[in-house]
């Protein structure tokens, strides 16, 4: 679909081709999807919730193995060179896993042990600054019995830190973070990109990948619909002319005079495609109308609606 | 990685399962296979067998029994009783170990399960011992019969004096021949085998593994005249015949067990195994004292005559065992056969036992021709 | 197709895989030994000999009765092999399985599972690393029974000279050996489960269904050995053998049985273990 598909970007660090999973059921979560995501990017993967991303990001971690299709990641294929490439990659799968029964550093403590490239001498001083990048330092030794959802997602970012990574694959990491998480969350990921990490991170919600990804892409059912930047997203929105005002009916009389076209009326506006500009003719024939003027401008759509455009269907929605 | 590579995995476990099956059956039969041997007459080797004479031996002595026996529950388990013991040697499997430097120096250790039961002469005196009730017994040999293996000593587990009962019992009745050659508690042997030419008896063949180098029996096989399985087999899994040690037959009391010495050697019938011996069945119905049993018959097709079993009273399981019996009559009478895959019994209403290792029929005969 | 080729060197140098690969072994065994459970099933078998031998002193029995359990009134020492002989058919067994039925389908329900294999530990050393841990764990059982009868067998008991089932008597010192050689053998009896149960764990994603069809499986197992219709079969059967840890009381020991037993534990082991690699290397963990 989009055009840097063709010419791959050397040094891609996660690329996928014709990447399938059908379930045993015959259900196919995942539909022959191609990504390309930017060395140094941070990638949004958008979609609503069972449109296939968890799945896709399991067959990039060689978790599940694909149906049909292939995985390259940091340039190895995948599953097959997982012991080399995994190291140099932090991974956050579908919600945060831990032994409850131990404290949050025993779980980086584990975790770390079982990367057997992970050097044993360093591991507790490693810990201890995963910990302290996710502001965890002070519950280090409390059971993950007694985190909150939130600390525990903190948590799981804080595996994701324990070395040096050159990926992150994050499912929903702000998932069951409070706002003030969630601001958190998003300011170190924006560290971890200004490092030169390439961040790839799953989302169903718009604003983070408006607040903080330079890449996006968008699934649903299964496939993937749109894979590109997010500055050139937002270039194809055209603005609309939105008019607030009382009198709804001569005001939309009036622009469609004009030549506005697509017009929708609300309880409180009139809006549609402004084709012609300047708009100031606009606002001349409505105020030459004794249209009472509350409000008047142009407004670019916000992403969510242009994904729903898309897809289809809202976000925020499960199957 | 597609979903057949994955698949194919599983060929792993797969193999395991042949190769841990495969060793689990055919290990045994590849350690057991017919070793290369000069050839040797029935003749000659039944001459070297009589004339073998080892100065000491020991090893593990490996037996089991199928005689097709039906399995009576109140019976089998108790080694307490006379019957008990020789039913439980006559069923399922037993390993032993036996040393043996001179008739008067021999030990028997029989390891059950958890217990041990031991026989041991040191040539002054004889011990039983049983580790379960932690009790020993002591009989002091008579120093005037040095050649002759006291009571107690079970002979069923000496496959030398196996072999020999059987040996004396060839005569015309009997075809033998030199069958092959097999592999004996890891030495090569040559498989001498007796077959019964009569059609009476319920014996197919008796087959010695005869030590190619000692001729000492190896192994003595029993099998019935119909089906594959041996119903008795007794031999060695392991032999030596270095000369044991004199301490292996010595026995201490250790403390905290309770030692008997009975003032006069009386026979013990229920600890020594009766051997086995074609001739001989042990009746399974409790025997009153004073019926000596008398023999019809000779060879194969012998049958055992006892007189005034009783087959009635509290003794459940044979009851049971005898309500399934078939029923049968003739000029002798009326009774009830028991069958089983050697030994066949008639239990006639007027109290006379038949027992044998013959068919149904023969002991029908016998019946007939036996006095009232 | 491939742009690897045209990859340029990563920012980081490459890690180089292996460099510790024994640090998952050690974690494992935290991850058994670092639980509360794991210490209450041991606590519960070291309580085995204690109850054991309240119960003979409050008897009052003086080596009356039969078997290893009639001498421990009179030998303090046979407190080790008795209370070893009677966890044999159920206390140890039930440890086992819960420890193995843990271990894969626990990692699977919490979804600890995917964070190790993204680690990445790798699908087979972690197996690997859950069969030591199992191991260890067995041998761990065993020998706090074998600890906990030698002090309460001490405490409440005279002790001397072993009297062994062939009739000859050993050194207290050379009994204890014997005792502790009895231990080890009945550690390597339960492997055998501890595949079964170690495979069973790999098939699900809910310890507690992989306890109760690894337990399950050593019931049938249990009653097939009792049929005695079926005696072809016996041989080949997962505990037909485990009586055999006796034999290391007879003099000379007999080892026959105890090869036979162990290679019948290594048989089941290769199995299951087999078994329990071809699922794990092949699952979807989800």
């Amino acid at each position: 679909m989009t055009q840097t598909q063709q010419q791959p970007a050397a040094g891609s660090p996660l690329v996928t081709r014709g990447l399938t999973k059908r379930f045993r059921g015959g259900q196919v979560a995942v539909d022959s999807v191609d990504l390309e995501v930017p060395a140094g990017s941070v990638f949004g993967f958008l979609g609503p919730n069972g449109s296939g991303k968890t799945t896709t990001i399991r067959m990039l971690l060689g978790l599940i193995a694909p149906t049909a299709g292939e995985v390259q990641l940091l340039g190895e294929p995948m599953p097959k060179a997982q012991l080399r490439v995994l190291p140099r990659v932090g991974a956050l799968v579908e919600g945060p896993a831990f032994y409850p029964f131990w404290s949050g550093q025993a779980n980086l403590l584990r975790f770390d042990a079982a990367d057997s490239t992970a050097d044993p001498r360093t591991r507790k001083a490693r810990a201890g600054e995963a910990l302290e990048r996710v502001g965890l330092s002070n519950a280090a030794g409390k059971k993950v019995r007694a985190y909150s959802l939130g600390m525990r997602q903190r948590l799981a970012i804080a595996v994701a830190l324990m070395q040096r990574r050159e990926l992150l694959v994050l499912d929903e990491p702000t998932n069951g973070l409070d706002p003030q998480g969630t601001r958190e969350v998003r300011h170190l990921i924006q560290d971890l990109a200004g490092d030169g990490t390439t961040i790839f991170t799953s989302t169903h919600l718009l604003a983070e990948v408006e607040q903080v990804c330079t890449h996006a892409a968008v699934m649903s059912r299964g496939k993937l619909i749109r894979q590109s930047s997010v500055a050139e997203l937002r270039a194809e929105l055209r603005p609309r002319l939105v008019v607030r005002t009382p009198d709804l009916g001569i005001a939309a009389e009036t622009l469609k005079s004009l030549g506005v076209t697509d017009l929708k009326t609300t309880d409180e506006t009139v809006e549609g495609d402004a084709v012609e500009l300047p708009i100031e003719k606009f606002a001349a024939a409505l105020v030459a109308a004794d249209v009472r003027i509350h409000g008047f401008g142009l407004e670019r759509p916000s992403l969510e609606e242009t994904f729903v455009a898309l897809t289809g269907e809202g976000f925020d929605v499960a199957q | 990685m597609g979903a057949t590579q994955r698949s194919r995995r599983w060929l792993v476990p797969v193999a395991a399962v042949a190769v841990v099956a495969g060793v689990g059956t055919l290990g045994p039969v590849v350690a057991d296979a017919s070793p290369k041997l000069p050839g040797i007459s029935a003749q000659e080797l039944l001459a070297k067998v009589q004339t073998a004479k080892v100065d000491g031996l020991s090893g593990t002595v490996q037996s089991s029994a199928d005689l097709g026996l039906p399995a009576l529950p109140g019976v089998a388990g108790g080694s307490d009783s006379p019957s008990g013991a020789v039913t439980e040697l006559l069923s399922g499997k037993h390993t032993a170990r036996v040393a043996f430097a001179a008739p008067d120096k021999a030990r028997v250790s029989v390891l059950d399960t958890m217990a041990e039961r031991v026989w041991t002469m040191d040539g002054k005196s004889a011990w039983a011992y049983d580790s379960a009730e932690r009790e020993a017994v002591k009989l002091n040999l008579p120093a005037h019969q040095p050649g002759k293996p006291a009571a107690g000593t079970p002979k069923s587990y000496d496959p030398q004096s196996v072999a020999k009962q059987f040996l004396d019992a060839i005569d015309p009745s009997t075809k033998v021949d030199v069958s092959g050659t097999e592999k004996v508690a890891g030495r090569d042997a040559y498989k001498l085998r007796l077959i019964p030419r009569a059609d009476q008896t319920t014996v197919g063949s008796v087959t010695l593994a005869v030590d190619s180098k000692t001729w000492v029996p190896l192994q003595v096989t029993v099998l019935p005249r119909t089906g594959k399985d041996p119903a008795v087999q007794v031999g060695f899994s392991q032999v030596s015949f270095d000369v044991p040690a004199a301490s292996t037959f010595a026995f201490t009391p250790p403390k905290g067990v309770k030692v008997t010495e009975p003032k006069t050697p009386t026979t013990r019938p229920d600890r020594p195994a009766k051997p086995i011996d074609p001739k001989a069945v042990p009746g399974k119905p409790n025997l009153k004292a004073g019926n000596e049993p008398t023999v019809i018959g000779e060879g194969w097709s012998a049958v055992v005559l006892v007189r005034g079993a009783e087959l009635t009273g509290a003794n459940g399981p044979l009851d049971q065992l005898l309500a399934g019996a078939q029923q049968v009559q003739g000029s002798w009478g009326k009774g009830k056969i028991v069958t089983s895959k050697m030994v066949n019994v008639l239990l006639t209403d007027d109290g006379r036992v038949f027992a044998g290792l013959v068919t149904p029929q023969t002991l029908q005969d016998a019946a007939a021709k036996a006095p009232r | 197709m491939s742009p690897s080729s045209a990859v340029a060197e990563p920012v980081a140098p490459a890690a180089r895989p292996g460099r510790y690969p024994l640090a998952l072994f050690r974690s494992e065994l935290q991850l058994v030994f670092g639980r509360a459970r794991t210490w209450v099933l041991l606590a519960v078998l070291a309580g085995v000999p204690l109850l054991i031998g309240i119960a003979i002193k409050l008897s009052g029995s003086e080596g009356g009765g039969e078997g290893f359990i009639g001498q421990v009134a009179g030998n303090g020492l046979f407190l080790i092999v008795a209370s070893l002989g009677l966890s044999l058919p159920f206390f140890l067994p039930t440890a086992v399985t819960v420890i193995a039925g843990e271990s894969l389908a626990g990692e699977s329900s919490l979804g600890t599972l995917r964070n190790l294999l993204t680690a990445p530990a790798g699908r087979s050393r972690l197996l690997a690393a859950k069969m030591v841990a199992l191991i260890v764990f067995c041998l761990a059982a065993t020998l706090t029974i074998w600890l906990s009868g030698l002090i309460v067998g001490f405490a409440l008991f005279p002790v001397g000279d072993v009297l062994l089932l062939s009739g000859t008597t050993i050194p207290l010192g050379e009994g204890l050996l014997r005792a502790l050689g009895i231990a080890v053998v009945i550690a390597l009896s339960l492997l055998g489960l501890a595949g079964i149960g170690l495979f069973v764990s790999s098939l699900t994603s809910t310890p507690l269904a992989a306890m109760a069809a690894t337990f399950g499986t050593f019931i049938v197992l249990g009653i097939l050995t009792a049929i005695p219709q079926i005696d072809v079969i016996h041989p080949w059967l997962l505990m037909f053998r485990w009586t055999s840890f006796a034999d290391l009381l007879r003099d000379p020991p007999y080892w026959g049985a105890i090869g036979k037993n162990l290679l019948l534990q290594a048989g089941y082991l290769t199995v299951f273990y087999a078994a329990a690699w071809a699922r794990i290397t092949s699952r979807d963990i989800v």
